[in-house]
């Protein structure tokens, strides 16, 4: 899937999009736009992980989330107007490659679910100090099914698909943060004898450059590491109940706030790949 | 000396019998989705620990989390910072071993490395000199200057980390092509496979 299957008839103006203003300004300096995306990227990243682990009920707990929104609002809008207008002008300059990749769609629909969860629900609900209104009910739904939308792209995606383990990566690190005692050795029990038998799998029982048996078993793990991982975080969730900050779905919506940042990270980098 | 070991760690470690065998090194380069799920997992630990990083010094600079203790920003944020910079040392050092003559020929690479070790060095400055003090700070909103000097040099120093780091993906300065002499000796060119091209003398002026 890629924008060429939805727009056929835009290539010429895909092509000519190198000749458009500003781009042959951005052109020659391309490299120190990337590096000012990176850098907004990574202002983005802390800000949000910290402000989201928060509404999860770990990192600074010492402080209300209200004062973690208070201090990182303005360095998180920072971060995502500098992602916007650097992804604009590095996407001009390079509009033909972005034009046939599936994972710049992939890109495109976590950054919209990315502004409508960060917007919409995440930043309403630390304001709040954990208590979801219906309008932050509401954008939830809207940011979760255009993430949802993205995650499936990746996954069913020529040559992207193993992109989607950065995600779970990083779902698995946040549900180790979250869960405490007895729960994380079970947690970690299971998991890593996941990730050695997935390593032993695909090494020597399936010879790792057999891709078409490849395929299915790395599918089926990531299934079971998915399964897992939401499961353990669904089990926290739950038996933490309803405290101070909020409740399951102030949390929900913290794990969705970063995951989906994670994603249009992610997807930016299999640009280059496939 | 070094670069023998690279060369050896590039072509000869982990290689087999047989004239297609592979050595690790070139498996990890051309391995179908390895080496970019590696690349993928720098870059997102890097948001973890450089963006974690940013907001603690940016409570050195007084900027934000002006009414929360600096020991409880940072006691609290740091072993995340730690935890990032794990991911970044071993995903760094997995793309290394995958290219290590390439980027042991590369200005940038060589430059982050020095910069790595200057940020590295204005941790323990700060550890071990400016956190003495903390306690007459500590709960200042705006720290006094020498802690936001050091706040600005930690903030500074990574982000130029960062540009060289990204910058080591352009071939401006590869050894083989024509360049001043002074960034051939930097890269050692002279014992690259390229070899150091000097730049050719402009028209009209003295060979």
């Amino acid at each position: 899937m890629n924008l060429e299957e939805f727009f056929p008839h835009a290539r010429p103006w895909v092509e000519n999009l190198v000749n458009v203003w500003p781009t042959p300004i951005v052109k020659p300096q391309f490299a120190w736009w990337e590096v000012a995306h990176v850098v907004s990227l990574i202002t983005l990243g802390g800000t949000s992980i910290l402000m989201n682990l928060r509404l999860i009920g770990v990192g600074l707990t010492q402080e209300p989330p209200s004062e973690l929104y208070r201090s990182l609002k303005l360095w998180q809008t920072i971060g995502i107007v500098g992602i916007v207008v650097t992804g604009v002008l590095i996407g001009m300059a390079n509009a033909e490659r972005l034009y046939d990749s599936a994972a710049f769609i992939v890109k495109m629909l976590a950054l919209v679910a990315g502004i409508v969860l960060t917007y919409g629900a995440s930043r309403p609900v630390a304001k709040a100090d954990g208590s979801v209104s219906v309008a932050s009910k509401i954008w939830f739904v809207i940011g979760m099914a255009f993430w949802l939308a993205g995650l499936w792209v990746f996954a069913t995606g020529d040559l992207i698909s193993p992109g989607v383990f950065h995600i779970i990566t990083a779902a698995a690190l946040i549900v180790l943060f979250a869960v405490r005692g007895r729960a994380r050795l079970v947690y970690l029990g299971v998991l890593i004898p996941m990730i050695v038998l997935q390593f032993v799998w695909t090494h020597f029982i399936v010879k790792p450059d057999d891709y078409e048996h490849l395929n299915p078993v790395n599918i089926g793990f990531a299934w079971a590491f998915s399964a897992w991982i939401v499961g353990t975080g669904l089990f926290q969730l739950f038996r933490a109940g309803r405290g101070a900050d909020g409740g399951p779905l102030t949390k929900v919506i913290g794990y969705a706030a970063i995951l989906v940042w994670v994603t249009a990270a992610a997807a930016g980098r299999w640009i280059a790949f496939a | 000396m070094i670069r023998e070991f690279l060369v050896w760690l590039q072509n000869d470690l982990g290689k087999g019998a047989g004239d297609t065998a592979q050595s690790w090194s070139e498996a990890l380069l051309g391995s179908l989705n390895f080496w970019g799920l590696l690349e993928g997992t720098h870059l997102l630990a890097l948001m973890l620990f450089a963006g974690t990083i940013l907001v603690v010094d940016l409570r050195l600079l007084g900027v934000t989390f002006r009414r929360t203790k600096v020991s409880v920003v940072s006691d609290t944020i740091l072993p995340l910072t730690v935890f990032g910079f794990l991911f970044v040392v071993v995903t760094g050092l997995g793309l290394f071993f995958a290219k290590p003559v390439f980027y042991y020929h590369n200005i940038w690479f060589r430059l982050k490395m020095i910069m790595l070790a200057l940020a590295l060095l204005n941790i323990l400055v700060f550890h071990g000199r400016i956190q003495r003090s903390q306690g007459a700070w500590d709960s200042l909103p705006k720290p006094p200057g020498g802690v936001r000097a050091a706040a600005a040099m930690s903030l500074s120093a990574w982000l130029v980390v960062i540009t060289f780091g990204r910058l080591i993906a352009y071939d401006w300065f590869e050894c083989g092509k024509p360049q001043p002499a002074f960034i051939n000796w930097a890269e050692e060119c002279a014992i690259s496979e390229k070899g150091a091209v000097p730049m050719a003398p402009e028209a009209g002026q003295p060979k």
